[in-house]
């Protein structure tokens, strides 16, 4: 659950202030999936970074899993942002990792065992539809594929809530449309909450998500909720994904 | 910490300190570097303090008697000499003694005519100070004592040799310790650069919820192990110069003898390695934790 309360953020002072969100008021259950869309400058990084307690707001309450933002130490952080996968728009792998260790990464920040993280990175590969892939560099993956790893790596650890700060900005059409299709999956599937930020309207329209829209840092529409489940399949993968959860 | 993640990182910090080989390459040379510069400025120290208990050594006082004191009388003029704060060393020299040491000078007949009775020798106490700076002060109270007759002394060597030790000891402590911030300041920017390019894998690990001792233990290591390595270089260097300085360099005057390697080979090395390890570590530490504490995937 992701609760917004009167929240400002502003950057800077004096003549070079500016107001990235104003006054945002939101909820959004566990289990959503809902499109950040907007003009550029808009908000929408600040919106996903406060949530990530990248950045804190100038005034208001986040509430994310139960964390009250503001109260939440900063030693306590790292425990924090590991209930939530992060999908970039550069995809952030490291090149000096091979696609395995990229992917592994996370789970060895967090204590899991090698036989863990073997079965589990092979796991998620395979859903990633990068099987035998593991042991290439990124800069020996297409773009595509490079957003497939940054997208494993984000599922690996099971969390609780995906953040993908435009994921389809660096790849083509079919290839974004794939992506969110995936995201649908794994948010259909495992209950993930996921929220996307994107430019791209077309991509909006193909799916039956809750889309916010914000402008000049202010929420100017929220479509809420979709009340009738889209109609995508869940056929094989369902099963796949099934297998995630031990 | 788990024991398979402490390997684990272990060997990922070996693993970036090989992929960042040419970077560790210049921080270990400016390491090696400033550690060899505080070597010399430490070996140069040990010479000259050894050039100064030579020249201690060699200004003894010799502080002769009234040639008509008895026995003990000279014996009371040996005991008040004891209570003298700054006397470090006494031996007493008997005239019988001090007239043996012409033996070879004198032709026997010379030497028989001095016996006994007739030796014009006084009884002699023999003394080293322990701080040459009060040198003219000791003095007076050495000849105010009665039964002394004269006190030899040349005090302009040991007043200059105790100024020249005194200033090099401020000196060698000053310019070591100044050796030592500016390594620290060189190391922590050598190492930013390595950081700076490691600052993805940082921003990474701390959005995947690495703690900070996770994210700070990989270069924490690389700095322990380039300082090890600056270390022993170093330490090998300034072994093989010095060794060479011992073999050329051989000067006419007693005194000045270079103190053998072998006498400091220890402190060295302990130094070296201590050192390394401690620039290394808090450079490392110093120069990532700017990245640690910032936040914000843009401004990477
Ligand atoms: N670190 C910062 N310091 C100062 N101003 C900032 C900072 N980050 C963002 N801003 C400002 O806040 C406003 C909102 O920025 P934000 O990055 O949230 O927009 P956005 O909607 O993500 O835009 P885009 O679509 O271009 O990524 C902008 O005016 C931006 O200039
Ligand atoms: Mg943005």
């Amino acid at each position: 659950m992701i609760e917004f309360q009167g929240v400002y953020k502003t950057y800077g002072a004096d003549s070079r202030v500016s107001h990235a969100l104003q006054d945002v008021n939101l909820h959004i259950d566990d289990g959503e999936f809902a499109f950040i869309v907007g003009a550029s400058g808009a908000g929408k990084s600040t919106f996903l970074k406060l949530i990530r307690r990248e950045e804190t707001p100038t005034s208001g309450e986040i509430v994310v899993n139960n964390f009250r933002l503001s109260r939440l130490k900063r030693k306590d952080i790292p425990y924090y942002r590991r209930t939530m996968g992060i999908v970039f728009q550069d995809f952030r792998l490291i090149d000096s990792m091979t696609v395995f260790e990229n992917v592994a990464f996370p789970m060895r920040v967090v204590g899991k065992s090698r036989r863990e993280i073997r079965h589990r990175v092979e796991h998620v590969l395979a859903l990633m539809d990068l099987q035998g892939k593991g042991n290439r560099f990124p800069r020996e993956l297409s773009g595509g594929e490079q957003q497939r790893v940054g997208l494993a790596r984000a599922l690996v650890n099971n969390p609780s809530l995906i953040i993908a700060d435009e994921p389809t900005g660096n790849v083509d059409p079919q290839m974004s449309y794939d992506i969110v299709e995936m995201l649908t999956q794994i948010n259909k599937i495992s209950n993930t909450t996921v929220l996307m930020v994107t430019h791209e309207h077309e991509l909006v329209h193909q799916f039956n998500h809750r889309v916010i829209t914000l402008e000049k840092g202010h929420i100017v529409a929220d479509t809420g909720r979709p009340r009738r489940v889209g109609t995508v399949s869940l056929g094989a993968m369902a099963a796949e994904m099934g297998g995630a959860e031990e | 910490m788990k024991l398979h993640q402490f390997f684990h990182l272990i060997r990922e910090s070996f693993r970036n300190t090989w992929q960042n080989r040419l970077m560790a390459l210049a921080s270990v040379g400016v390491l090696v570097c400033c550690l060899m510069l505080t070597g010399f400025a430490y070996l140069i120290y040990v010479n000259v303090e050894q050039v100064f208990q030579n020249a201690v050594e060699q200004n003894k006082v010799a502080v002769y008697l009234d040639i008509t004191l008895s026995d003990y009388q000279v014996m009371r003029v040996g005991q008040k000499l004891e209570n003298i704060e700054n006397i470090d060393d006494i031996r007493f020299l008997s005239k019988e003694e001090f007239l043996a040491q012409y033996n070879d000078a004198l032709s026997d007949e010379t030497m028989d005519s001095f016996e006994g009775e007739n030796n014009p020798l006084p009884d002699t106490y023999i003394i080293t100070m322990k701080d040459l700076a009060k040198f003219r002060e000791t003095l007076t109270e050495i000849e105010a004592i009665s039964g002394v007759d004269e006190a030899s002394y040349d005090a302009d060597t040991a007043a200059v040799l105790s100024r020249v030790r005194n200033v090099v000891l401020a000196i060698g402590s000053g310019v070591i310790g100044v050796l030592l911030l500016v390594s620290l300041f060189i190391i922590v920017n050598t190492i930013k650069l390595t950081v700076h390019n490691r600052r993805l894998e940082i921003y990474i690990m701390k959005s995947v919820g690495a703690t900070d001792g996770y994210v700070r233990f990989p270069f924490v290591v690389e700095g322990l192990l380039l300082g090890i390595i600056a270390g022993g270089v170093g330490y090998g260097l300034i072994a093989l110069l010095y060794q060479l300085l011992l073999d050329n360099l051989t000067f006419d005057n007693p005194l000045l003898k270079l103190v053998p390697f072998s006498d400091q080979w220890s402190p060295l090395l302990l130094g070296f390695l201590v050192g390394g390890m401690l620039v290394g570590v808090c450079g490392s530490a110093i120069s990532m934790s700017k990245y640690l504490k910032q936040e914000g995937s843009e401004r990477l």
